[in-house]
């Protein structure tokens, strides 16, 4: 048995003065990621409004969230989360709620008598001043996530629940990386890790060294083939063909707007440009899906690194 | 004597160009195919080349061929056509409205191609039937259509009115309808796009060329030479148009139909080449001048030296995109806006001063 929280929380949260008098009653999510891990820990209740999504929300949690109301599927405005009269904002982008929030900075809502938690994977170890989708200053790893889980669990006294979830986590990360280490993999084994394109043809968005699937990689042994420390560069088909990565990993997602985003049109793509299909990983079919929300530094990395793990146990790199 | 001097070097100097063309077109194609993101040795290019062109047998990597031939070759050809396209569309804009200032960039043209990509791209208009390139040659064509409707509105521009006077009222209704657009644009990024998107829509307004196969060669090549053509066809009028459309009556013009066409001509053009590869600033403001510089402001010569400048300066350009920053590729109207933007202030104080 963990021990009850001792209020108030005083936290440094992404480098901000936080201070908890009370579990929060009332919690607006801002970003898939804050919502599922609230939901692990048992706090549907406490949530009355979710927004930014990338995938529907993990199937266990379908009868819950179905209840709560889902404010905007992209960006809400201050106004439609503040009239949700929270006690706290669970947030998952620093670009959403932060210094340039695109709904508000911090200070807007703190103002108001609303508290602010932004997930730690999104700020330790990353830079998002430079704009986009910001800059890894070092490798996220999961322990970001176990942070962010921790503190949550503190913050609305439920530290049982936060144990138990990171038990779980911990333990599914560890069966991942025995599964991949069990496999024999090639000393120089490479992947890339293509999310989406604006269009078929065009540069694509590809995941960068210190990112989700960076991290993927690393614990099981596989190399980027991209060097970028960007956390989504645009890099050419050219340079990504020439890299020859063993493994391509696509990303599947519900989202409809640039027509990359279909995972059969990222497949017809690759089978059929006269250069990507005469990469290797195309040829010998070692193309690996991967949920979208998985690739983004998440509770779900784990369950994406599970993924990855077990495609390769399926693969045969006799060429 | 230096005068009589520079006509006859001048006039050699017209029909040199016609021997120097296809060298410098071939070279500046050659240069696009052989530098790019990752280095390729020059003896694999000439491989891939002579298999390609002249059935040869050489064994060659499969990737480096199909990155030379489907990527590289493809992508400077239609560099080639939209620069050629961008460049003459400036030289009629120019001589039609006898304004310096005159680009299919600042009238509207791109911005409203930008603004049907995106309305296609991110506000899914068209449920997947429109194609981003098909959005943005509606965008373009609505947005231009409008500009020439506001100007004409105004009681000058492309119906009437006299020559200074009209090109004002061009000009600004250009920025009015690049500003409208550009807001559409806005507010359709802002209301359904998440940044990521957002990121990724800046950089096909910004010219992206990455995405160019040889399909798009089949459109960008009839194109640009139809441009070409309609502007040597009409080489004289355009000189004529330079003094105003009364002279240009005068000398036995049809103002209204001749000024009517040329425009639509270079509209289609342009948003022929915007559809392919996005919004490209400057190429139509920067080329037609430097060439008058040199070549003098007859058409016979203009139209020609513009057209081959403009390919050259845009194949160049996205050489630089490509190994300026490396491990990245910048989108090529970053490239030829940090080029064009001064030159444009350039023109702008010299026509103060003249």
């Amino acid at each position: 048995m963990a021990d009850a929280t001792n209020y108030p929380v005083n936290l440094t949260n992404c480098g901000v003065e936080i201070s908890v008098a009370s579990a929060p009653e009332q919690t607006v999510t801002v970003g898939q990621s804050a919502t599922e891990i609230l939901y692990s820990l048992g706090l549907a209740d406490r949530v009355n409004g979710t927004s930014v999504w990338f995938n529907p929300v993990l199937p266990q949690f379908a009868e819950a969230n179905a209840e709560i109301e889902r404010i905007a599927n992209d960006d809400p405005s201050f106004e439609a989360v503040v009239n949700k009269r929270p006690d706290l904002v669970a947030v998952q982008y620093e670009w959403h709620v932060g210094p340039t929030g695109s709904v508000a900075s911090r200070d807007q809502f703190h103002e108001l008598g609303i508290n602010t938690y932004v997930m730690p994977a999104d700020c330790d170890t990353k830079d998002n001043s430079t704009g986009g989708d910001g800059t890894r200053t070092a490798a996220f790893s999961t322990e970001s996530i176990y942070k962010g889980i921790t503190e949550l669990a503190e913050i609305y006294d439920v530290q049982d629940a936060g144990e138990a979830l990171i038990a779980d986590l911990t333990a599914r990360e560890q069966r991942a990386i025995d599964l991949a280490s069990s496999l024999d993999l090639a000393e120089d084994l490479s992947a890339a890790f293509w999310f989406s394109s604006t269009d078929l043809g065009v540069s694509p968005f590809v995941a960068g060294q210190l990112g989700a699937p960076g991290y993927m990689m690393e614990k099981l042994g596989i190399r980027n083939v991209i060097e970028s420390d960007e956390e989504w560069p645009t890099v050419g088909w050219e340079s990504i063909a020439r890299a020859d990565p063993d493994v391509l990993v696509i990303a599947s997602m519900d989202r409809r707007r640039f027509p990359a985003d279909d995972i059969e049109a990222k497949r017809e793509f690759l089978r059929s440009d006269p250069v990507t299909r005469e990469m290797s990983a195309v040829k010998n079919n070692r193309i690996v899906e991967m949920d979208a929300h998985a690739m983004s530094a998440t509770m779900r990395t784990i369950y994406g690194l599970e993924t990855l793990a077990e495609a390769l146990s399926n693969m045969s790199f006799n060429e | 004597m230096s005068i009589a001097l520079t006509r006859a070097t001048s006039a050699r100097f017209g029909l040199r160009w016609l021997w120097i063309t296809p060298l410098v077109l071939v070279t500046a194609l050659i240069a696009g195919t052989a530098i790019g993101e990752t280095p390729i040795p020059v003896d694999t290019i000439l491989k891939v080349l002579a298999n390609q062109l002249l059935g040869a047998d050489y064994a060659v990597d499969r990737i480096d061929a199909g990155i030379i031939w489907n990527y590289r070759l493809s992508r400077a050809v239609v560099a080639a056509c939209c620069g050629t396209s961008l460049a003459l569309a400036g030289v009629v804009l120019q001589a039609l409205l006898r304004n310096p200032l005159a680009d299919p960039y600042l009238m509207g043209i791109s911005a409203g191609a930008s603004t049907g990509a995106v309305a296609v791209a991110v506000a899914g208009l068209g449920a997947g039937a429109l194609s981003l390139s098909l959005g943005a040659f509606v965008g373009a064509l609505l947005s231009f259509g409008i500009v020439v409707m506001l100007a004409h509105a105004a009681n000058s521009g492309v119906g009437g009115g006299r020559g200074v006077q009209a090109a004002g009222a061009i000009i600004l209704a250009g920025i009015a309808g690049s500003q409208l657009f550009n807001a559409l644009t806005a507010f359709i990024i802002t209301t359904s796009a998440s940044a990521e998107q957002a990121r990724g829509i800046m950089f096909w307004l910004m010219g992206n060329l990455s995405g160019v196969r040889w399909a798009d060669v089949t459109l960008a090549v009839p194109a640009a030479l139809f441009g070409l053509l309609v502007c040597l066809w009409h080489r004289r009028s355009l000189d004529a148009f330079t003094f105003g459309a009364d002279s240009a009556a005068s000398m036995g013009i049809a103002v209204r139909p001749v000024r009517g066409m040329l425009i639509i001509a270079m509209a289609l053009v342009t948003a022929v080449m915007v559809s392919i590869v996005g919004a490209i600033g400057f190429v139509g403001l920067v080329i037609p001048h430097a060439m008058r510089f040199i070549v003098g402001s007859r058409h016979t010569r203009l139209v020609p030296a513009t057209a081959l400048a403009g390919a050259v300066f845009l194949i160049g350009s996205d050489i630089l995109s490509r190994v300026l920053v490396s491990g990245q590729v910048l989108p090529i109207g970053v490239i030829t806006s940090l080029i064009g933007a001064p030159a444009f202030a350039f023109i702008l104080v010299r026509g103060k001063r003249s």
